[in-house]
């Protein structure tokens, strides 16, 4: 497949013009997944579905890569009770901005992939929540949700079954914490977005007490294309252990920087040099970063052979993260870079677990230091360090998060740093 | 019984009780650190201080029997990160390793405490908090020695007034959120959030709202640092300069648990004293403030009304030979007694004791109730400590209007420890007549209106009992000397650090702010001799005594009992207590 990538026909957001309208998108096919379901019950019972698509093994889209489908057999059977389907749009780490191309172009795949996922768990109620800054893609999203509704797709008894689920929408504060699942449930309900302690895990105890599930936008705008064309049609797509379209969200030190749909397992040097049209200025690659900026960042010479998949980027000490592809060129500043990640970090520590509140700013400051031209070399030890002492040692992984880039910028590009903290002012030999 | 194994010691534990590891690691003795941890509010894992290392068995699927290692010990699965013991629940065979037996977690407590104090002003030299502060002692015990932070610490608000009793010093603050819990989940006011984030975190009220929670300083108790601080206590005296005595509040029916703090014989400040039956670990704010109460404007040595309205000091002497006089001048059926729902059992008991030797009817109290005036929590509609007192020991309930006809009635009124002009169940022109003769603690205006002011010892001065209107018998102690009383005489006191430590040089007892007046029992004893009365007590010890085996509800309680229960349920039904 790694090689095929350039005959690839984007599937999450075709070629289609104004296939954000429904009219467009159901004569294109739109919402026959929907009722491929709901007219043959008999075939797709809610397990059937789940089964389906654990088989099909969508790898979760939002970082952490669990399959969508084993997600969604958590949830309890059902006791009469609400039960709710929470769609993360809040993606706000650096380098990622994928999600809201699918509330630009493509809409309605998502919300024909979040019905699909609450007939499955026997969802009444979903509820997106969306990055504050989208305020435009907020209000894009509802058009099409409005649509949805005057169709029948949405709200009291779906296409004319006894299926009934509603779709809310919600936007951030412009807090990154509450793209943390349990954050973002707390923020949901109003209180401040403080992740929560697990267990109970959300499937037990989620929105105001009551199971739910939470997936990633793009993981179930992805739930249509298996229900249309079977689990194994899709695993045939891409990678084997990490199968799918993918968008790609490229930025940095590229001539077209921009979000491509491709399969996963596609060279990552082929994702830089063709898709995004090389380096600008015609320089080198130094380093990219592979799926925002929690994941650990690569050398160039790290990446010959390395494919855009969770297997070949563990192997060389990274992982897939969100897809939003970081690419620095030559003459980019290391601690420069690693200092703006530390910072955002910082910033956006929610302040609940003492490793994460105080260590996010420790890590910023000593950085801060070393940048200004004023670290010393004990400085590097002691940032890795305090990395260690934070890491996994909270109860969401933003200080883990907050480490990794630390820990492995120093580790991959130690000489730069050690080189700035022996031209400082306080250098000891 | 399901068990778990604690740095290698087998415990055994109640499934019922469904605890945590943290809970159960402090009942039985042990130690681990933690902050944010509260046994009576939500576990919120915050602080991360209390990190255990926690493995669990590995079990055969299909037997079900334990696995063995080689050594025939059982396999035992660590969690990959270590674990909160706070929020950690209890499992049958749980391996758990504390910081006592594992170098692993000692370190990471030790790390996390580094963190703590990154931003941590270490101010402790003027700060309220030392001394009895959970920072300060675990950091002695499993901190850093030093810090390794060499960068700019995050500056934040400082005494900020969040209330009318709180004060708020941002920089201390480490997030633990005891205080914003417990304005959810105990006072139920929500009026504490955490703002900002990150670093930048600290607790406060909504903007344009006051902390004005009638539990408010029950926050400032529960902050394990000084971010919170009592505004009326601030930088008014370090924690081992004060002695710390076991008390009863005594600003309502609901006689919360409470110990009173003094110094040179004043009382500085009252913090709750743990009490599950009673109040839990919490006390309203208006009964902390009743400490002035116990230093100002008490009655000091007797004074008599000699012309007009001028009350003039008087020798003790002086006092009882006027007090005698006018009972054998008067028929005791003209001298009316009113006991007081305000003073302990003992008191109220000695009183009518004494006059009905003389022949004088049962003494009357009447309730000091303000309907409305509760929360049912720990705030009563009984403005009074000991209204149930009262009925235990059968004084005559009255209501106000039956007071004002025996007053007026009377040619004598005798009143214990009760501003009755103050509360308007009398106004100063029914004392105008009757020769009125107050017990009192305190100046009121019902001492001011009276002929004869005998000044008596306060709940911080004596050592007696009050029933609340639960029904429960709860004692005080003395916790600042009178004219009369000595510290290093005194065994019902407590020790302070001076106390136990201190040397002759130190100069540790003060004859700084003592009052002159005796206990009810005390002075009556010298009346009594005075009238050739049979009325002999050295103790409030010994006037309970005779209650105990004279009145049925009291069998079998004392002092000690109570001492050792933390007071107890007498067989009583509660009584409605009404206007």
């Amino acid at each position: 497949m790694a090689q095929d990538w350039k005959s690839f026909e984007p599937l999450l957001i075709p070629d289609i013009p104004n296939l954000e309208k429904i009219d467009v998108y159901e004569e294109n096919g739109g919402y026959d997944a929907l009722k491929k379901i709901l007219n043959d019950r008999d075939t797709w019972s809610r397990k059937s579905v789940i089964e389906e698509v654990k088989q099909a093994n969508i790898r979760g889209r939002g970082g952490a890569g669990f399959n969508a489908g084993l997600k969604w057999s958590f949830m309890p059977d059902p006791d009469g009770g609400p039960r709710y389907l929470a769609c993360n749009g809040d993606e706000s780490e650096p380098g990622t901005f994928k999600d809201r191309k699918i509330f630009e172009f493509n809409p309605h795949l998502f919300i024909e992939g979040s019905l699909i996922a609450s007939y499955a768990m026997t969802v009444d109620t979903i509820y997106v929540y969306i990055r504050g800054e989208y305020l435009s893609w907020v209000d894009m999203l509802q058009e099409a949700v409005d649509e949805a509704y005057e169709r029948g797709y949405l709200g009291e008894n779906i296409l004319g079954t006894d299926v009934s689920i509603d779709m809310e929408l919600t936007y951030g504060a412009g807090a990154y914490i509450c793209g943390e699942e349990t954050a973002m449930l707390e923020s949901l309900e109003g209180k401040r977005g403080y992740p929560r302690t697990k267990p109970p895990f959300p499937a037990q105890n989620g929105l105001w007490g009551r199971p739910t599930t939470i997936n990633n936008i793009e993981t179930l705008a992805n739930v249509p294309l298996v229900i249309n064309n079977g689990a194994d049609w899709y695993g045939d797509i891409g990678a084997e252990e990490h199968p799918g379209p993918v968008l790609y969200g490229i930025s940095g030190h590229v001539n077209q920087p921009g979000v491509y749909e491709y399969p996963t397992g596609i060279p990552v040097l082929d994702l830089i040099n063709d898709v995004a049209g090389g380096i600008r200025g015609g320089k080198d690659l130094k380093a990219i970063i592979p799926g925002g900026s929690s994941t650990p960042p690569l050398r160039a010479d790290q990446l010959d052979g390395v494919t855009m998949n969770s297997d070949s980027l563990k192997d060389v000490g990274s992982m897939m993260g969100t897809a939003g592809l970081v690419v620095m060129d030559e003459d980019t500043d290391m601690v420069d870079v690693l200092w703006r990640i530390a910072h955002f970090y910082h910033h956006e520590s929610c302040g609940q677990c003492t490793p994460c509140r105080d260590g996010t700013g420790w890590l910023e400051k000593v950085l801060k230091k070393i940048k200004d031209g004023e670290g010393e070399m004990k400085d590097l030890d002691l940032l890795l360090d305090v990395g260690n002492q934070m890491e996994g040692r909270t109860i969401c992984a933003l200080a883990d998060a907050a480490v990794w880039p630390v820990r492995h910028t120093i580790n991959r590009f130690r000489d730069e740093f050690e080189e700035r903290c022996k031209k400082s002012v306080h250098a000891v030999a | 019984m399901p068990e778990v194994f604690i740095d290698g010691t087998r415990y055994e534990y109640d499934e019922e009780k469904d605890e945590m590891l943290l809970q159960f690691i402090l009942d039985q003795g042990l130690e681990v650190p933690f902050f944010c941890y509260h046994p009576s509010m939500s576990i919120p894992a915050n602080c991360r201080q209390c990190m255990v290392k926690v493995g669990t068995p590995v079990k055969d699927q299909e037997t079900g029997e334990y696995e063995l290692d080689e050594d025939g010990e059982r396999k035992i699965r660590w969690f990959p990160k270590f674990q909160t013991s706070c929020s950690t629940r209890l499992q049958d065979g749980m391996v758990v390793l504390t910081q006592e037996s594992s170098k692993e977690v000692a370190r990471a407590q030790k790390d996390n405490l580094e963190f703590i104090l990154v931003n941590h002003p270490l101010d402790c030299p003027i700060c309220d908090q030392a001394g009895e502060c959970p920072l300060q002692i675990q950091t002695y015990k499993y901190g850093p020695e030093g810090s390794r932070f060499e960068v700019k610490k995050v500056h934040k608000p400082k005494h900020v007034d969040l209330g009318p009793r709180v004060t708020l010093d941002a920089e201390r603050c480490i997030n633990c959120t005891r205080c914003v819990r417990f304005t959810e989940e105990i006072s139920e006011t929500h009026q504490l959030t955490i703002v900002q984030r990150g670093d930048d975190n600290y607790p406060t009220t909504a903007p344009g709202e006051e902390f004005d929670d009638p539990y408010s300083l029950n926050t400032v108790d529960i902050c394990p640092v000084g971010a919170l601080t009592s505004t009326d206590f601030r930088f008014k005296a370090r924690v081992w300069e004060m002695n710390q005595t076991p008390s009863i509040d005594i600003t309502n029916g609901k006689g919360c648990n409470i110990d009173l703090w003094t110094r040179d014989n004043e009382v500085l400040r009252i913090t709750p004293r743990q009490n599950e039956e009673v109040n839990d670990y919490w006390m309203p704010d208006e009964g902390r403030e009743a400490y002035e109460q116990f230093n100002e404007n008490r009655v000091d040595r007797p004074s008599i009304k000699l012309d007009g309205d001028n009350q003039s000091n008087t020798s003790w002497n002086n006092a009882i030979e006027t007090f005698a006089e006018v009972l054998e001048a008067n028929d005791p059926s003209d001298i009316t007694i009113i006991g007081s729902p305000h003073a302990s059992v003992e008191e109220n008991y000695a009183f009518n004791k004494f006059f009905n030797l003389l022949g004088v009817r049962n003494a009357k109290f009447t309730p000091h109730v303000i309907p409305g005036a509760g929360d049912g929590f720990l705030i009563t509609d009984d403005q009074a400590p000991n209204t149930n007192g009262c009925r235990v020991i059968n004084l005559d309930e009255a209501d106000d209007t039956s007071i004002q006809s025996n007053v007026a009635a009377a040619k004598v009124v005798i009143i214990l420890s009760d501003d009755l002009v103050g509360r308007e169940v009398l106004s100063t022109s029914d004392l105008d007549n009757p020769y009125t003769i107050s017990l009192a603690t305190n100046h009121s205006k019902t001492t001011k209106a009276s002929d004869l002011v005998i000044p008596i010892t306060c709940v911080a001065e004596h050592a007696a009992s009050y029933v609340n209107i639960d029904g429960r018998i709860q004692r005080s102690y003395p916790a600042k000397e009178t004219k009369y009383t000595n510290r290093r005489l005194n065994l019902e006191m407590s020790e302070g650090r001076l106390d136990r430590f201190g040397t002759n040089f130190d100069n540790w007892v003060s004859e700084e702010n003592k009052v002159d007046c005796l206990p009810v029992w005390d002075f009556l004893n010298k009346l009594g001799d005075r009238l050739g009365l049979d009325f002999k007590y050295d103790h409030s010890r010994e006037v309970f005594a005779e209650l105990s085996s004279s009145i049925d509800e009291l069998q079998g309680i004392s002092y000690e009992r109570m001492d050792e229960e933390n007071g107890v349920q007498l067989p009583i039904e509660q009584k409605e207590v009404k206007a």
